[in-house]
């Protein structure tokens, strides 16, 4: 049950994060970014969090000015996949305090390292929220004793 | 630590109020970046400084194509900060089968080795994001080791799991799944939930491609559920909104309904309980959104479960009820997934009456606000409908159909097209609801709606008339689409005679007709006009003239197609006989019966290593072919043929051993030999060094002693009997302790199959013996033996290939025959190229009987005094095969003492038998014990 790709859109319809899970050719990839975004943005609130999209459906949920999007087969369990969303947006929540759009820019590279913290292949490796933040925190640790060095040098 | 280069560069480009601006600043950063890289001497810090800005500009779509050196060789440096940039860059800018891949194999096997697993992970992120066959081919069994090594701690042990499950989709025959089978199977146990999660997942995927060989996980899949769900024995820190784990609940239950169900009673009965107080628990509707979701989530997938053990029992009564309450429901999301749940249960069971109960909300459930839900409401309906409910299905999808979204038209239209073919009682309903398809729809109609109403009306004679009469009638309509046109056109070519006599209906009324709306329509359909015109002059030859005016006319149109149909017909239709009209203008005989073209596109096959379906949408039928089902199958054939042997019975039997009775067809069909696992040398390359003294005593049919070494020994028993044998392989363990993951596959030629009677045990104890049967059959004539793969763990994994004595001659049938009849087939057959001759120079002595017994063992009948010379030898036999029939084979053997040679001549009835049989006879003649 992998989940294909992981999309996150503006309200504008600007791509803050594109990851990956099976390969894909460049022109494919924006295909689908452009068609997918489209139909997300084109939803209403009341309306359920699924859709289908060609072979494959779509989980997505919106948090601020943010759309989560996930692309995932057709026989994947819906609810489960949107709860993986929202343990990702939980743990961007706890790392930044109070996560917002422009956390994620100005810190693609941090979303995408948390996000491999709790994906692999499309799949949920961790679904404790203490965990990959341990693990964030670790990394942090070793960037900054490295600067350290750097300026005892 | 944040980069202020960077932090300024997202500025800029932020500040950039239009996009000309924008591509203006991207511009200058990448000349400035392109400089930079070129100067070389870059510290650390700034090389990833300028790659995470080149990053950045990729995710806002623009395309780089430069800087993935400089990423490869921030991978390499030490310092984690620059090795994390460097991996980021490698997986967004590279793709999998980049000539870089090469470069960066090295530096992440460094970073598996490396004793700091933070760097193990970073490689084992990227060998998950990259994944190429490359990748695949030289790390795979590096990220077995950080997956199955006790020292691996838990959180490199779970991304290990997963980034391995990347590989085996990306490319299964790296990853020897069976052999692996059991020690990652008991990862499953892992104290730690997470890696019991990714454990999962990589098991769901790896027992899809290999059931038998991860069968084992079945009752560990379900202690762990109730551990958690019944007995509530779970870490705190995996609670989400108070459900324990719910992603490895979901993954467990999903993981069970790709095995049929246990027999264990035990293990049943704990399931059961499992089931039930999913929900038990789910009476109640949370009031936070994550728990309810979470609740839901598990309880939909617990019901899927139940439905795939057994779709009547008790629980499945009680989801039906809760399904029920969910489809009515205000959240849209309970609504979409109740009738998806819904549709699942519809598309297994017999039992539909508690589902038709609802058959309006359903119903009504096409008329929802969201696009999602109606679709969800259509395979429901799709999937409910049968005998009884087809007419008021269909009959309300048509009227919907006129509203529908535009993106759901054409599915709808096949869907009511197979519905009105499957449950027509009547055929002038079938022909009723079709046309009106067409005429209201035509422009989703796909072209193989309409052949199949062809189909139909052509192999149904009692719906000629009708369907004549009907679409001349729709014809008449203002809006008549072209599809109809097609339809009709072809329709009233071959039938059209039926009607004739109706008013409103007379020859020309029907040309004028068609003839009305030639102009209007498409080349290929005018070509199909014209051709029902050429059908007419057969039929009425009171129109000819009318219609030789159309011919002539188009014999000067532009179009090729057109003018030569044009031309021909004209010059049938002005011969001075009607014979050839008639030869050529005959009916039309009955379609030979097919799968419908609508349901295989209906159906389309989904790829190797995704996950596979569990259920189809439709009908019962369409659920047959699942990976579970698939399996219990091969689990019903196994017992079927044990009665067989016990009842002995069967179209032939099989002399020898008490076993008898051919595999009936049913048991044999869904049990294919389990497929070989390919690897990237071919299996005669690996044959067994030494193996060839035991392959070559065997040749001859005896029976005894394949192979043997230090552990293993493999000996084999056969019999055959016309195109089909049976081949009883011993494994016996010659150690003094278990061998393990135990595996067999066999690969066999194109046109022999090979079938495997029943499961084979996946351990062998302490010297002990355990038997293998197979089942064979000679479809073709085959020149190539099978090859067989034992594979087995002592110590560390040990594998053996051997080939299988099962030689083409082996499907010969010996036959006597007189000295008449032999010269007299002999000549028949003739000379070159189905006569091969070779002079053999004999190892030894000549002896006579060495020869005799080397043709008897190969099958072939001594014809006694046909040669006459005494001591030639003539034989015969009959090679059998199940798909290209027989082969006669006729020899002559003429020893000359003298000179110590064989004179061999082969004569069969196929050119390739007859070299083929000619080595194996040379080889057996050759063939000296002694020089074992």
């Amino acid at each position: 049950m992998p989940i294909n790709y992981v999309l996150l859109v503006s309200r504008q319809g600007k791509t803050r994060l594109a990851k990956w899970f099976t390969t894909m050719g460049p022109k494919e990839k924006s295909k689908i970014v452009k068609d997918v975004t489209q139909l997300v943005l084109s939803r209403r609130t009341k309306m359920c969090n699924f859709l289908e999209y060609k072979d494959t459906k779509v989980i997505y949920r919106r948090y601020a000015s943010l759309f989560f999007i996930t692309g995932v087969d057709p026989q994947d369990n819906e609810l489960i996949t949107l709860e993986i969303i929202h343990r990702y947006v939980e743990i961007l929540d706890r790392y930044f305090g109070n996560v917002c759009e422009l956390d994620l820019i100005f810190n693609f590279h941090r979303a995408y390292f948390i996000l491999d913290e709790l994906l692999i292949a499309g799949e949920m490796q961790e679904s404790s929220k203490v965990k990959p933040l341990q693990v964030i925190h670790e990394q942090d640790a070793a960037e900054v004793e490295e600067a350290n060095e750097e300026k005892n040098k | 630590m944040a980069m202020r280069g960077l932090t300024v560069f997202i500025a800029d480009i932020r500040n950039c109020r239009v996009r000309e601006l924008e591509e203006k600043r991207i511009n200058k950063e990448m000349a400035n970046i392109r400089t930079k890289f070129k100067e070389g001497s870059l510290s650390g810090y700034d090389k990833k400084k300028y790659v995470c800005k080149l990053l950045y500009m990729y995710i806002l779509g623009w395309d780089i194509d430069f800087g993935h050196m400089e990423a490869v060789n921030l991978i390499s440096s030490p310092k984690y900060s620059e090795k994390q940039i460097g991996y980021l860059g490698i997986t967004l800018l590279m793709h999998e089968n980049s000539d870089l891949v090469r470069l960066v194999v090295n530096s992440i096997r460094k970073d598996l080795d490396d004793n700091n697993e933070i760097h193990n992970c970073l490689a084992l992120h990227a060998i998950a994001n990259i994944g190429g066959r490359e990748m695949a081919e030289s790390l795979a069994s590096d990220v077995h080791r950080l997956l199955v090594s006790p020292n691996s701690k838990s959180f490199v042990k779970k991304k290990a799991a997963l980034t391995m499950l990347r590989l085996f989709r990306k490319h299964p025959d790296v990853i020897p799944a069976p052999d692996w089978a059991e020690r990652i199977t008991n990862i499953i146990d892992d104290y730690d939930l997470g890696v019991c999660l990714s454990v999962t997942s990589l098991i769901t995927a790896l027992a899809q491609q290999y059931p038998e060989a991860f069968m084992m996980v079945i009752p560990k899949a379900i202690m762990r559920l109730h551990k958690i769900i019944v007995e509530r024995d779970f870490s705190a820190d995996y609670v989400y909104y108070k459900i324990p784990i719910p992603w490895l609940q979901v993954k467990l239950l999903r993981l069970l309904q790709y095995f049929p169900p246990t027999e264990d009673t035990n293990m049943s009965e704990m399931l059961h309980n499992v089931l039930q107080t999913i929900i038990n628990n789910s009476q109640e509707t949370p009031r936070n959104v994550q728990h309810n979701n979470a609740q839901n989530a598990i309880l939909f997938e617990a019901i899927n479960l139940a439905i795939h053990l057994d779709c009547e029992s008790e629980i499945v009564r009680q989801a039906t009820n809760i399904l029920a309450r969910f489809i009515l429901s205000k959240e849209t999301n309970v609504r979409y997934l109740g009738l998806e749940t819904m549709a699942h249960l519809a598309a297994v069971t017999d039992e539909l009456d508690e589902i038709k109960k609802h058959e309006e909300t359903i119903i009504l459930s096409l008329r929802d606000k969201d696009i999602s839900v109606r679709r969800r409401g259509l395979d429901l309906l799709y999937s409910m409908c049968d005998v009884s409910n087809a007419k008021t299905i269909v009959s309300e999808l048509i009227r919907y159909l006129h509203i529908a979204d535009y993106a759901l038209r054409e599915e709808m239209v096949l869907k009511i097209a197979i519905m009105t073919e499957k449950y027509a009682t009547e055929h002038s309903w079938y022909v009723d609801v079709i046309l009106q398809l067409i005429s209201s729809a035509g422009d989703h109609v796909g072209e193989e709606v309409w052949y199949r109403v062809v189909q139909i009306v052509t192999n149904h004679e009692n719906l000629q008339e009708y369907s004549a009469k009907m679409v001349l009638h729709y014809m008449r309509s203002p809006h008549c689409h072209e599809n109809m046109l097609k339809v009709g056109g072809y329709i009233l070519g071959e039938y059209g005679h039926l009607i004739a006599n109706l008013p409103g209906a007379s020859p020309i009324e029907q040309f004028n007709t068609l003839h009305a709306r030639f102009g209007l329509c498409s080349l290929a359909t005018r070509a199909l006009l014209l051709s029902t015109y050429i059908k007419f002059i057969n039929l009425f030859p009171e129109i000819k003239g009318a219609i030789l005016a159309v011919f002539n006319q188009y014999r000067h149109v532009l179009d090729a197609e057109l003018q030569q149909r044009a031309c021909e017909y004209m010059a049938i239709a002005t011969m001075p006989t009607d014979d050839l009209l008639q030869t050529v203008c005959e009916e039309m005989p009955q379609f030979p019966e097919r799968e419908s073209a609508l349901l295989s596109r209906l159906n389309e096959k989904s790829g190797q290593t995704e996950d596979k379906r569990t259920w189809n949408i439709g009908g019962k039928d369409s659920n047959d072919k699942t990976p579970a089902n698939l399996l219990a199958a091969k689990e019903r054939g196994e017992n079927a043929s044990v009665d067989d042997l016990v009842a002995g019975v069967g179209g032939v039997t099989i002399n020898g051993d008490g076993e008898a009775g051919e595999p009936n067809g049913a048991a044999q069909a869904p049990a294919p030999a389990p497929a070989p696992a390919k690897t990237g040398l071919s299996w005669k390359d690996q044959l067994a060094p030494g193996s060839e003294k035991w392959y070559n005593h065997l040749r001859d049919g005896a029976d005894g002693v394949l192979y043997e070494d230090s552990i293993l020994q493999i000996g084999i028993k056969s019999e055959y009997h016309g195109h089909l044998g049976r081949l009883a392989i011993y494994f016996g363990n010659k150690t003094h302790t278990q061998l393990n993951s135990f595996a067999v596959t066999v690969d066999a030629p194109e046109g022999l199959v090979i079938a495997s009677s029943h499961t084979l045990a996946t351990s062998i104890g302490p010297s002990t013996q355990i038997q293998q049967l197979y089942s064979l059959e000679c479809q073709q004539i085959v020149t190539d033996v099978p090859m067989i793969r034992i594979s087995y763990h002592a110590g560390s994994t040990q594998s053996v290939v051997l080939r299988l004595p099962v030689l083409l001659s082996r499907f010969i049938e010996p036959i006597q025959l007189a000295s008449a009849d032999f010269f007299g087939r002999w000549k028949q057959i003739g000379g070159p190229p189905r006569e091969v001759q070779e002079v053999i120079k004999a190892p030894g002595k000549i002896d006579l009987e060495k020869a005799r017994a080397a043709l008897v063992s190969h099958r072939l009948g001594i014809c006694e005094n046909v040669d006459p010379k005494p001591g030639n030898f003539v034989a015969t036999g009959v090679l059998n095969t199940s798909m290209s029939g027989k082969v006669g084979c006729l020899l002559r053997l003429e020893p000359n003492r003298d000179t110590n040679m064989y004179r061999l001549t082969v004569r069969t009835t196929s050119d390739v038998v007859s070299k083929h049989l000619k080595e194996i006879l040379q080889t057996a003649l050759l063939f000296n014990p002694q020089s074992r």
